[in-house]
């Protein structure tokens, strides 16, 4: 239909504290990377135009916080991503061990329409420090399990994999859009909402 | 503006009013994407405006609302890229940032405001610093708390990508610079913590827990703004120190809101990077200072420590500049400092705080100066201070103090792995003491399972006097020991491993470890009866591998010291003989015996004989049980036949009084056991008078053993008299083929045929099956040798099967 248009793509980027969500984020988007540790609080997003198959796509990255207790609002921000983007540090084997919670957790708050079938994708960061901890293979054979995810090695640090890793990230997620974008069709005239002026339900006097 | 109360709604009736709002906001957003797919502008904006009117409802909890919020901003998105798409292919709709302030309510002409308006700067960067500004003091006209955060952080949004981020060089660039983002955050900040804060004194007293809980929920949007701040890269080292730091906490002292100032020191600490903070430490930890009586210091305080502490452990690990950054600054002098004044000047900080300030500092100090031993040492004595000003002493061991106290005192030792250097630690020991006895007591066993776990070696008599008397509720009594009765089980498991840490004393100087072993044994010696029995036989066991190794050294005066060490062995024994024990320091006494023959100084067998007769006559006065006597009296046979240093003249009392007392024992079958084990005394035993060779005095042995015969025909159960019978001839076997000429065949043949004679007459029962078979290996044993005789043995010809 309207290839006109431009495409806005939702990405969440989930894993636990300090293995780079940011950073690869500030590499692909700005192409730029610190040493430097400042934790993320809550959730807020950069967005990024690319080009997917000649068309035009606007990628809206979410960044969220590792630590919990940094999120006291809930993750509504889960709902309406078309791919959820899952990082560990290949050098902090728990990292490797959380992935099923944040894709568990995901799964349950964003409530897609097919789980099963909903894009994710793994990242391994950190590629360029020593010593591994996790190997490619045994990331792999976590990806297979899980409906055969696409992964990606990357380091932030040396923008590393990072273009290719979004890339696959956009293409992911532009299907999930196309294929969900016929039910989104049927929807309008069923439901009749002409009154768009109905009285504030709140009762409240506020004038704001 | 007045507004009125927030209404609380029950948590089922906040699904429902959700799922209005999100129906609503469905709708319109349909209406609204179909009007911007047909250029229908008016309209779009008409839908959109409806549709942010839901974010005027006061019936939503905060993540109700945070979600009714996330929905409708996603759909705005749309709004903006498409507005982002006319603009830049050059339509420009004149005025519309005008036209946008018509709409009649202003929560959704602020959100519409702030979409347009950042259309406007991404098109023409030169509107940037204008807007921003005109931005920022627009939404104060919400001021509603609830719906005021989440207007804000939709600014804070949706600017993060425009913020000016250039030095501040050209100040006149319509563009902006850092400069003016600084400000923006700042008084978005600022704006945003007066609506978070207001929401406390808003509203009935008695649901202030509510309200808490809700402010809670809230406080990343607050914090948000600081995180924006961070991520500023313009925001150098002396920007921070100037204004940005500066600009936060002036706002979080000034705020008087302990839950604000909680949670925004702990933000700035999180958000902000390790080398900024290494830099700001002394304003920081002054504003901690300020804070509201209610605020938990510290937490921020040992957050930021800890923060650190990694940081330098991460540094160490990547080599960078990091590592030079903190040898710059005395970061533990400073917390150190700092540390005192919160302590000082704090007036509700209980106990349990203050030493968990002092197990943070700890911990930098292990973590960023792993070679300071001082600044350990220092920090003990600290808390050492606090104590005595708060008089605090026996601390109750489930108290939270008392557990803080603990961990303050285990961390070095986990650290270190190595108990000297806790030694070395001159406040510890006194640090220790605050504990009640069963904190002291559970502290000395985990410092000896460290030492054991790490053998650590104790090497001089002083460290060996410092740890044993840092473990002294393990090692004797306390007068503040609880009464009643002792736990025998405990204290055997306790008393074990300090038995084994005997072990460790120890220095490879012969010299210093007789130092070692004197003052072990002195301190020990205190434990009373209970604790000596462990703790005095491995010093024994330590001091006769002392003087073996005298033996071998050979020093100028080893004799003479041999000489002390056996007499410092006989009086720890005398010792545990007077704490009423017989059987233990018997076998010491006997060990020592053997220790003595084999080393062979000066004046050994005047020594020798008297740690046999100790032994004697422990067996003879204090030695009841007829088990233990004939346990005890095999002992001393089987020591008495390795021994050779004696002359004539005491060797043969000793063989004698042995022989005598075997069959002075009061069971016959003891007796003859007893008997039967003498006759080896004559045998294999040796003296001086032999030259130090086997006595083999024949006819002695036999007249052994022929009283055995006879004691075992004394008894009136045949089937122990038979088992008798064939033990004893064993021992003829053994001395037969020894060739005791006093032993022939015809003997042989009369035992034999004396056990085939009973044996039939036994009743069949598992014993019987064992004595049948102990002698039917006997014979197997003869017929062998019957058959293939040695080439020089002896010959059984004429040996009866």
């Amino acid at each position: 239909m309207a290839s006109r248009k431009k495409v806005l793509l939702k990405v969440i980027i989930l894993g636990d504290s300090s293995v780079g969500k940011t950073s690869l984020m500030n590499q692909y988007v700005n192409r730029k990377f610190s040493n430097q540790y400042k934790a993320t609080i809550g959730a807020d997003f950069l967005t990024k135009e690319v080009t997917v198959d000649d068309r035009s796509v606007t990628m809206q990255i979410w960044d969220t916080a590792g630590q919990e207790r940094f999120q006291s609002l809930g993750v509504a921000f889960y709902r309406g991503a078309d791919c959820c983007v899952l990082v560990f540090d290949v050098t902090a084997p728990n990292t490797f061990k959380s992935l099923d919670s944040w894709r568990d957790e995901f799964l349950i708050q964003a409530s897609p329409r097919e789980p099963e079938n909903f894009p994710f994708v793994l990242l391994g960061n950190k590629v360029d420090l020593e010593p591994r901890a996790i190997s490619s293979k045994r990331a792999q054979q976590w990806c297979q399990m899980k409906n055969n995810i696409p992964y990606f090695e990357t380091s932030a640090k040396e923008g590393l994999n990072v273009e290719q890793a979004f890339l696959a990230i956009a293409k992911n997620a532009l299907a999930q859009q196309n294929s969900t974008v016929d039910l989104y069709n049927e929807f309008p005239d069923q439901i009749k909402l002409t009154n768009t002026n109905k009285p504030n339900s709140n009762g409240d006097s506020c004038a704001c | 503006m007045p507004t009125t109360p927030p209404q609380i709604s029950p948590v089922e009736e906040q699904e429902k009013y959700l799922q209005d709002a999100l129906g609503v906001v469905k709708a319109q957003a349909f209406h609204m994407k179909r009007a911007l797919d047909k250029n229908k502008l008016m309209d779009a904006l008409k839908n959109a405006s409806a549709m942010l009117a839901e974010l005027r409802t006061s019936l939503l909890s905060p993540k109700s609302y945070y979600e009714l919020y996330m929905a409708i901003t996603d759909e705005l998105r749309h709004l903006e890229l498409y507005l982002l798409d006319e603009f830049q292919k050059g339509r420009k709709v004149t005025d519309l940032y005008e036209l946008v302030q018509y709409a009649g309510n202003i929560v959704p002409r602020l959100y519409l405001l702030i979409t347009v308006g950042l259309v406007y700067i991404k098109t023409n960067s030169a509107l940037r610093r204008d807007l921003l500004k005109d931005l920022v003091e627009m939404c104060r006209g919400v001021q509603h708390p609830l719906r005021g955060l989440f207007l804000r952080n939709y600014l804070l949004q949706c600017t993060r990508n425009v913020l000016p981020d250039s030095p501040d060089s050209d100040a006149d660039n319509p563009e902006g610079t850092v400069r003016d983002s600084i400000d923006f955050v700042l008084m978005n900040f600022a704006e945003m913590n007066k609506l978070w804060v207001r929401m406390q004194h808003q509203g009935h007293s008695r649901e202030r827990q509510h309200r808490e809980r809700e402010r809670e929920e809230l406080k990343i949007l607050v914090g948000t703004n600081l995180v924006r701040l961070s991520q500023l890269e313009s925001v150098t080292l002396e920007k921070y120190q100037k204004l940005v730091l500066p600009g936060i906490l002036e706002q979080v002292v000034s705020c008087r809101d302990a839950i604000a100032q909680e949670y925004l020191m702990e933000c700035i600490i999180q958000v902000f990077p390790d080398e900024f903070h290494i830099k700001t430490l002394n304003p920081f930890l002054k504003s901690c200072a300020e804070l509201e009586s209610g605020v938990n210091v510290k937490n921020i305080v040992i957050s930021l420590m800890e923060r650190l502490a990694l940081f330098s452990q991460r540094s160490d690990a990547l080599g960078n500049e990091g590592a030079t950054i903190l040898q710059q600054v005395q970061l533990f002098e400073v917390f150190s400092d700092q540390v005192a004044s919160i302590i000082a000047n704090r007036q509700y900080l209980p106990p349990e705080d203050m030493i968990a300030l002092q197990v943070a500092l700890v911990n930098l100090a292990l973590k960023c100066y792993p070679d300071r031993i001082d600044y350990i040492d220092k920090v003990m004595l600290n808390s050492v201070e606090v104590f005595q000003r708060l008089g605090l002493e026996h601390l109750e061991s489930n108290s939270l103090v008392a557990k803080e106290l603990q961990k303050l005192l285990k961390i070095p030792l986990d650290n270190y792995n190595n108990l000297l250097t806790i030694l070395k630690l001159k406040h510890y020991a006194g640090l220790m003491q605050h504990l009640d006895y069963a904190g002291r007591k559970s502290l000395s066993i985990y410092i000896l399972n460290n030492a054991l776990d790490n053998d650590t070696i104790v090497p001089t008599q002083e460290e060996t006097e410092q740890a044993l008397n840092l473990l002294s509720p393990l090692v004797n009594d306390k007068e503040e020991q609880p009464l009643g009765e002792l736990d025998l089980e405990e204290l055997a498991e306790e008393q074990c491993l300090l038995a084994r840490f005997i072990h460790q004393l120890k220095s490879d100087v012969a010299d210093d470890q007789y130092l070692i072993l004197t003052a072990a044994r002195k301190i020990l010696g205190g434990g009373g009866p209970q604790r000596i029995k462990y703790t005095f036989p491995p010093i024994l066991f330590q001091a006769y591998l002392l003087a073996y190794k005298y033996k071998e050294i050979k020093d100028e005066k080893w004799e003479k010291k041999c000489q002390k060490i056996f007499q410092f062995c006989h009086s720890a024994i005398t010792t545990l003989v007077k704490a009423e024990l017989a059987e233990l320091p018997l076998r010491l006494f006997l060990q020592g015996a053997l220790a003595i023959d084999q080393i062979g100084f000066e004046n050994h067998e005047t020594v020798a004989y008297e740690f046999m007769s100790q032994a004697f006559s422990l067996y003879e006065d204090e030695i009841s049980d007829s088990k233990a006597q004939l346990a005890a009296i095999t002992l001393i046979v089987g020591t008495l036949e390795q021994i050779s240093c004696f002359s004539e003249e005491n060797s043969d009392p000793l063989r004698t009084q042995c022989a005598l007392a075997a069959s002075k024992l009061l069971k016959k079958p003891d007796q003859c056991r007893g008997v039967a084990t003498c006759s080896h005394l004559f045998w294999s035993g040796k003296s001086l008078a032999s030259n130090r060779e086997e006595a083999h005095d024949g006819k002695r042995v036999v007249e052994c053993l022929k009283k055995g015969l006879r004691i075992a025909k004394q008894c009136m159960d045949v089937s122990v008299q038979v088992q008798l019978f064939v033990e004893l001839l064993n021992h003829y076997i053994y001395f037969f083929e020894k060739g005791n000429d006093q032993v022939s065949v015809q003997v042989l043949n009369q035992v034999i045929g004396k056990i085939k004679e009973e044996l039939p007459n036994l009743e069949s029962s598992d014993e019987t099956d064992q004595i049948t078979k102990h002698f039917n290996n006997t014979l197997e044993h003869l017929r062998a040798r019957l058959e293939t005789p040695d080439a020089d043995g002896v010959s059984y010809e004429g040996l009866e099967l």
